[in-house]
């Protein structure tokens, strides 16, 4: 098979495949910042949002936290194993992350019914509007993460695209800093 | 360029040195237990430095260790940093307009009479007032009357506020059903809107058609039809 060309160029001293991931990786940080700052100032504006905030889980979203940062690890761990050649591997780690990213996904799934059982919707008031909005947008980069890591480590198994490990860590690495900040911003401020 | 050099400005597309992934792991575990312990003391100061300042040292370990920024090209830092400043641009421009509910010659309404109802909600207030007025709209009406027709119409609206004193003719009784018999809301609305001249009245009642938008007005027409007796 032959490979595309941009697998095997480097730009800017970089290879090609790198700079595009800094570069969706540039404009990711307008959305989710654009969205986090437009958050932050009304949170700052309205002093009846603590009280809002207050029925958003914090152990949920503590564990979900955990679950990020243990996946950022794995997916590290499997770049590691790429480096040396260790596609098996590499692949391995990779679907461990997944399965983080599952996991996340899962938890995600109980909270946001108990709270829409509760009454809280996305059009109940302003901070839930910003709550399912923010977290929904994360969660769809989580399924998209995923999605890519099973094409990338179904190559990586048989030791082929091995550079694409690297790639799509980065990509995890910058989803779980997302929502190290949204941990703080929806669940411990109340 | 040394063969060193280059290896070094290249070390993208070879090995390089892995930090201790797992330390630094263990590291974000610790730093999360403290940002979810902070808060619990209930001391402000300590939730902000605990939940944000950490949230910024665990981005900060990520992006260096697990994305490897540190090895980088210097290029790709000064990027995603440029999209960081961008973003404290759009708080600097927007923030002031957002966080605060009213400035020179503009107030949101709507913000402030949401507060105030989730306010009042939260701590059992509204239950226990059922006399107050039920709209938002009634409530700025009251406000609206008290700062602007109370000097000369009086705070019951019976013509004899403080500035009537010195006046001929007397300001308008609301108060008196007489008044009413000959004038209608859409009346009352135009002469708020474009003062006493405009139906054949004393120049002394003038317009705040500039002042107060249509729903204001209407709402103020309807305010003082409360005081008819």
């Amino acid at each position: 098979m032959q490979k595309p060309i941009a697998t095997t160029r480097s730009m800017a001293g970089l290879p090609t495949g790198r700079l595009a991931v800094w570069w969706v990786i540039a404009s990711e940080i307008v959305i989710f910042g654009g969205l986090l700052v437009s958050y932050i100032m009304h949170r700052l504006g309205h002093p009846e949002w603590g009280g809002y905030a207050s029925h958003t889980n914090t152990w949920a979203g503590a564990f979900n936290t955990l679950v990020l940062l243990s996946s950022s690890l794995s997916a590290v761990l499997a770049h590691q194993a790429a480096e040396r050649g260790d596609g098996k591997k590499a692949a391995l780690l990779l679907r461990l992350t997944c399965l983080g990213g599952a996991t996340f996904l899962g938890v995600k799934a109980l909270e946001w019914s108990h709270e829409i059982r509760q009454g809280f919707v996305l059009s109940t008031n302003g901070f839930w509007s910003f709550y399912y909005t923010a977290a929904g947008l994360h969660a769809l980069h989580v399924i998209a993460g995923m999605i890519i890591m099973l094409i990338v480590s179904r190559d990586a198994s048989k030791g082929r695209e091995l550079q694409r490990v690297e790639l799509i860590g980065i990509y995890w690495h910058f989803v779980d800093i997302v929502w190290i900040f949204l941990f703080p911003l929806l669940y411990i401020a109340k | 360029m040394t063969t060193h050099e280059n290896t070094a400005a290249h070390a993208d597309h070879g090995e390089h040195a892995h930090p201790n992934y797992i330390k630094v792991w263990g590291i974000l575990v610790v730093l999360l237990v403290v940002s979810v312990c902070g808060p619990m003391l209930g001391i402000q100061a300590v939730t902000i430095i605990t939940a944000f300042g950490i949230a910024v040292v665990k981005a900060y370990l990520v992006a260096k260790n697990f994305m490897h920024l540190n090895i980088e090209r210097r290029f790709v830092v000064y990027l995603l940093l440029t999209m960081l400043a961008f973003m404290l641009l759009l708080f600097g421009g927007v923030a002031p307009d957002v966080m605060r509910h009213s400035g020179r010659n503009w107030e949101n309404i709507a913000a402030k009479a949401e507060i105030e109802r989730a306010l009042a909600k939260a701590s059992g207030v509204a239950e226990k007032k059922p006399a107050e007025p039920a709209t938002p709209q009634a409530s700025s009406a009251a406000d609206n009357y008290k700062s602007v027709c109370a000097m000369c119409h009086g705070e019951k609206g019976e013509g004899n506020g403080v500035a009537a004193l010195s006046m001929t003719p007397k300001p308008a009784n609301f108060a008196d059903p007489a008044f009413w018999q000959t004038r209608d809301k859409a009346h009352v609305e135009k002469v708020i809107r474009e003062g006493g001249p405009a139906v054949g009245k004393s120049p002394l009642m003038a317009p705040f058609g500039a002042r107060f938008n249509a729903q204001e007005i209407s709402a103020l027409a309807d305010y003082l039809m409360t005081f008819k007796k």
